[in-house]
């Protein structure tokens, strides 16, 4: 990558805006280091009174933190790796092989998305119970391994943005669709397939409603669950909210910080021609 | 002929997994939800066939702009603001972090956390800096002179007249969506990534300057994924639910000016145990989702360029 | 990348085996004795109130040698739909604790068990005796009983009696006084915002002031949405007074700023008012905060509590309550278990001194008197003065809840907007017209509800 180097005052915009979206998080973690009592008395301080790193003792403290964690690793793990596998399949299938009713299946593909899950969850809550799923976390991996519209959707825009002659290369080297998915395709596809793993990863670390409606044994439950307990409808208990959410979240800003340029590697740095 | 069919069986063999998952997972429920939409169906006893009651209770509404019109023109307020401004800001963004700057990766990461926070979290948070007497943003528009704005128990809107920027319940749920704009951020800027450095070269020697070469290489290869976003943002923002929820108490205030078509359908199918009312308002919305974005599709033909040729 | 993503899942697999290594064993409270019937047990409560919970169901289960409640927390909207799923699938749980106004709803449609199904009618003619008036209408629909209240949510006006004293003015008995107080009391900016309100009536509590006006929401022989009957239309209006004196934009921003108040707050103790209805699990807020000031050697405000004013044609000591309930899914497996736990909870059948400690940890107003005189809750009262007077008011006939019928739940939302309206849009209708807007609203909902039942 070597877009032009920045003008000085787009620099600048560039600081004040990340200024602004990392403000409200800051004043997340602050407060989240707040004793309960400042909260109550000046709600709107910025800085905490004193340090009170104990409120991350207590909140892990309230659940049973490896478990849940043992839990939600198994979840996103399985889902990410269900997700790109049959994702990236599925994708190319709409992407680059040309058949009949491609585009009328690609329409269902799309369509499967419009209705409102709140109208769809009860059959398919009996359908998963029919298959065995209900109350163990395959109810909520196996579906992944069925494919995804949003992803297969993302997915397909990327494939259709890679050049067709590097496909017609491929025959006549010999290979068939499946190579061509193998060894041209997915290789070139890294920053894509980086992001709907990534954006699966998120999605099962926060999902709170599915397993609560699909698991009925709180052995199993996940970390989004503990997160949950904090918020109750008498009295909030916003400083170990704010904490546990602070430690939710952590794990996920490393692991994009780390990966971050895998989401730039594309076509542009493996010096293929367009 | 062989090689015709040898293509098309190739082509199901790819989507099968998909399609193993539609006959399983989504055939039954879409039908299920779709005869409900034409029974008496209260969860709790088996439907009842009652023809198309619902409907016309539905089309009685919206003639009222009551209970579901309500929530239409909220949700089109909602839709049609927040999904242009993610694009704009999303791919603001993200050519912005292209950029060689020092700490570029401390400013990907800033700029997609907030898409990562709890959502029980990221409200509380919201509704402490909107908050209209002591929140942060109305003692900065007070300190350049501007009025101070209700937010979240404003029953205006910024974009309507006669009162323009009276900023009320549903803009401040825009700005929420908008700070959590980081992962069609990321979309995009994996798509920058694929964008051939020659492209630039070529442009620059024909002597175009830096937005010219924005305009005209970075947007149209930019072109699917904006596409993607902006499908997915309708989509998603018709279905917001979460969020509003929890910034209204599960109530839709101030007096329905943030009743959203998602909340109102939870209220009435689970409160109200009207899960008939709810599938006829669910399959109303499939039906205009469906032709809205089979629009977008054939427009899409116009802008949207495609260097694969595999069309 | 398939390798690379490989490499990436087998290390997650590695990182779960060495966290399953070090997790603890199973909960104890998840597993069931091999000798004992399971309870399964859903309820919603988080927070502070979930330990409380826990213990009771530690207490319930280290007292039986038959059953076993094995509880399960589903905050926020999840235990109806988890319900509705779980009895479509025919697996419902034997017990829930709800407190929304769903009773009638599901009882009308079958989906619930009376209890005199599970308990003999000696039992049952006993417990209406044994409850307060307040628990036996909130737990019966069409004469039968459906639902155990466990605890009330009693409201009466909290007041700070710091600024009563700076002023010189004793606690509000009637409705002019509550308006001379809140008059002298609020303190107005020189730029015309208000920093405190003496009083300031709440949207939601139209359930309230209306019951206290003297009115009735519904007709019961009838069966006919009476909200827009002369009291009601009063209580509003006296509501709406407020609102004309301040400004509906300065009205609702200060409203906002009570929900912004982290953690739910208390708004009293943050100095936004003088006055404030409220419920009493904001009792121990007031002695959570005094005990904080003590510690940090500030001076201690005082607060105080009393019945909601009222006006000349008016109810004493009147009010809106709701409370928390357990039900009983038609398709329980242990009826009997669910029912002896309701028992052990609410204190019914002798288990009213272990009823009393449950209150005293929950700081929860008992549904009976026979456990608000056990030594254990007199002892509470002595030390948490405020508190007393919820509980006297919960023995009250004039503490009445949203009417226990099939759409209540619709009722009482379009109620709350109907108000909500009044109080912060600038340009509404006034008092009398949005009610009855709301009626006509309510009462159509309603007959297509009744239709239902007729078929």
């Amino acid at each position: 990558m070597s877009l032009p180097k920045p003008h000085p005052l787009a620099h600048t915009s560039l600081v004040v805006s990340a200024a602004i979206f990392a403000f409200p998080l800051l004043w997340m973690v602050l407060s989240s280091l707040k004793p309960s009592t400042q909260l109550v008395e000046d709600p709107y301080a910025f800085w905490p009174r004193q340090w009170q790193w104990s409120n991350y003792v207590e909140a892990v403290q309230a659940m049973p933190y490896l478990r849940y964690l043992r839990n939600t690793l198994l979840l996103a793990g399985g889902s990410v790796v269900g997700s790109v596998l049959s994702c990236s399949l599925v994708a190319y299938g709409f992407a680059r092989v040309r058949w009949r009713g491609r585009n009328v299946l690609f329409g269902v593909l799309i369509a499967t998305m419009l209705l409102p899950w709140h109208v769809t969850m009860i059959p398919r809550f009996l359908l998963l119970r029919e298959l065995g799923l209900y109350n163990s976390l395959a109810a909520l991996v196996v579906p992944t391994f069925l494919g995804d519209a949003f992803y297969i959707f993302l997915l397909r825009q990327f494939f259709l943005t890679i050049p067709e002659e590097l496909s017609e290369a491929g025959r006549l080297d010999g290979l068939g669709e499946w190579g061509i998915f193998c060894r041209i395709i997915m290789p070139l596809s890294t920053p894509a397939l980086a992001t709907v793993a990534l954006f699966q990863f998120i999605a099962s670390w926060n999902d709170f409603s599915g397993p609560l409606l699909y698991l009925s044994d709180p052995d199993k439950f996940p970390l989004a669950y503990g997160l949950e307990q904090f918020v109750s409808s008498y009295s909030d208990q916003t400083h170990l909210l704010l904490a546990a959410a602070t430690l939710f979240t952590l794990p996920i800003v490393i692991l994009f910080f780390l990966t971050q340029r895998t989401f730039l590697r594309g076509i542009a740095t493996t010096g293929l021609k367009g | 002929m062989s090689a015709n069919i040898r293509r098309n069986l190739t082509g199901i063999a790819f989507v099968s997994p998909w399609l193993i998952g539609l006959g399983l997972l989504f055939a039954y429920p879409f039908a299920a939800s779709l005869y409900w939409s034409f029974c008496r169906y209260d969860l709790l006893s088996p439907p009842e066939f009652i023809g198309t009651q619902h409907y016309q209770r539905l089309a009685a509404e919206i003639a009222a702009g009551e209970g579901f019109g309500r929530a239409i023109w909220n949700t089109g307020y909602f839709a049609l603001l927040s999904v242009p401004l993610s694009i704009a800001l999303g791919v603001g963004l993200a050519t912005m972090l292209s950029w060689k700057v020092r700490g570029q990766a401390v400013y990907r990461t800033l700029f997609f956390l907030p898409s990562v926070v709890p959502v029980v979290a990221s409200s509380a948070l919201w509704i402490w800096l909107l908050d209209p007497r002591d929140g942060i943003l109305n003692r900065l528009l007070e300190s350049v002179a501007a009025p101070r704005q209700l937010w979240f128990k404003g029953a205006t809107e910024a974009m309507a007249p006669p009162d323009w920027f009276d900023f009320g319940s549903k803009d401040a749920l825009i700005l929420m969506s908008l700070w959590g704009v980081g992962n069609f951020m990321v979309i995009y800027l994996a798509a920058i990534g694929d964008i051939p450095e020659q492209l630039y070269e070529a442009a620059e020697l024909d002597g175009a300057g830096r937005l010219r070469r924005f305009w005209h290489v970075t947007i149209p290869m930019l072109s699917p994924v904006i596409f993607f976003n902006l499908v997915m943002g309708m989509i998603q923002s018709v279905q917001a639910f979460t969020q509003v929820y929890i910034v209204s108490e599960g109530t839709g205030e101030p007096a329905a000016w943030s009743l959203m078509l998602s909340l109102h359908l939870f209220l009435s199918a689970f409160q109200d145990l009207d899960m008939g009312y709810a599938s006829a308002m669910s399959w109303l919305l499939f039906v205009f989702l469906l032709i809205a974005t089979a629009l977008l599709f054939r427009t899409s033909r116009n802008w949207v360029h495609y260097q694969g040729a595999g069309r | 990348m398939l390798s690379r993503l490989l490499l990436c899942c087998l290390m997650l697999l590695a990182l779960v085996v060495v966290i399953s290594a070090w997790t603890e064993p199973p909960d104890a409270r998840n597993v069931v004795p091999a000798t004992r019937r399971e309870v399964v047990f859903w309820h919603f409560w988080g927070g502070e109130d979930r330990t409380v919970v826990e213990a009771v169901v530690d207490r319930f289960n280290a007292s039986q040698d038959e059953h076993f409640v094995r509880a399960i927390a589903m905050p926020g909207n999840n235990l109806d739909m988890k319900l509705f799923m779980a009895i479509t699938g025919g697996d419902p749980p034997d017990v829930i604790n709800q407190d929304d106004p769903i009773m009638a709803d599901w009882a009308e449609r079958g989906a619930l068990l009376p209890l005199d199904e599970v308990a003999s009618d000696s039992e049952i003619d006993a417990l209406q005796k044994w409850l307060v008036p307040a628990a036996n209408r909130l737990g019966t629909y069409r004469g039968r009983m459906y639902a155990l209240c466990n605890g009330l949510d009693i409201r009466a006006l909290y007041y700070n009696k710091t600024v009563l004293d700076q002023y010189g003015l004793q606690p509000p008995k009637s409705i002019d006084d509550l308006d001379e107080i809140a008059a002298a009391t609020t303190v107005i900016q020189p730029d015309g915002r208000v920093v405190r309100f003496g009083y300031l009536p709440d949207a939601r509590r139209l359930w309230a002031w209306g019951i206290v006006f003297g009115g009735e929401f519904d007709d019961d022989e009838t069966g006919e949405v009476t909200l827009a009957s002369r009291p009601i239309v009063e209580a509003l209006a006296w509501m709406v007074s407020y609102r004309d004196r301040y400004g509906a934009a300065e009205v609702a921003a200060f409203r906002q700023g009570d929900q912004s108040l982290p953690g739910k707050t208390f708004p009293l103790l943050a100095g936004r008012y003088t006055m404030l209805m409220d419920g009493q699990w904001r009792v121990r807020d007031i002695v959570a905060a005094q005990r904080e000031q003590r510690r940090a050697g500030q001076v201690v405000v005082e607060y105080g509590v009393c019945p909601l004013p009222f006006p000349p044609a008016g109810r004493p000591r009147a009010g809106w309550v709701n409370g928390n309930f357990f039900l009983v899914p038609r398709g329980a497996k242990n009826p009997a278990g669910a029912w002896e736990f309701m028992k052990f909870w609410s204190g019914f059948g002798g288990h009213e001194a272990n009823a009393a400690q449950t209150c005293v940890a929950g700081g929860w107003i008992p549904v009976s008197t026979a456990v608000a005189d056990q030594p254990t809750f007199r002892d509470y009262l002595q030390r948490e003065p405020l508190f007393a007077t919820f509980v006297e008011l919960a023995a009250e006939p004039h503490q009445i809840p949203t009417p226990v019928m099939p759409g209540a739940a619709y009722f009482q939302r379009t109620v709350n907007d109907a108000a909500a309206t009044a109080m912060y849009v600038e340009a509404a209708p006034d008092a009398k017209q949005l009610l009855e807007q709301a009626a006509s609203r309510i009462q159509a909902h309603l007959d297509r509800n009744a239709s239902r039942g007729e078929r």
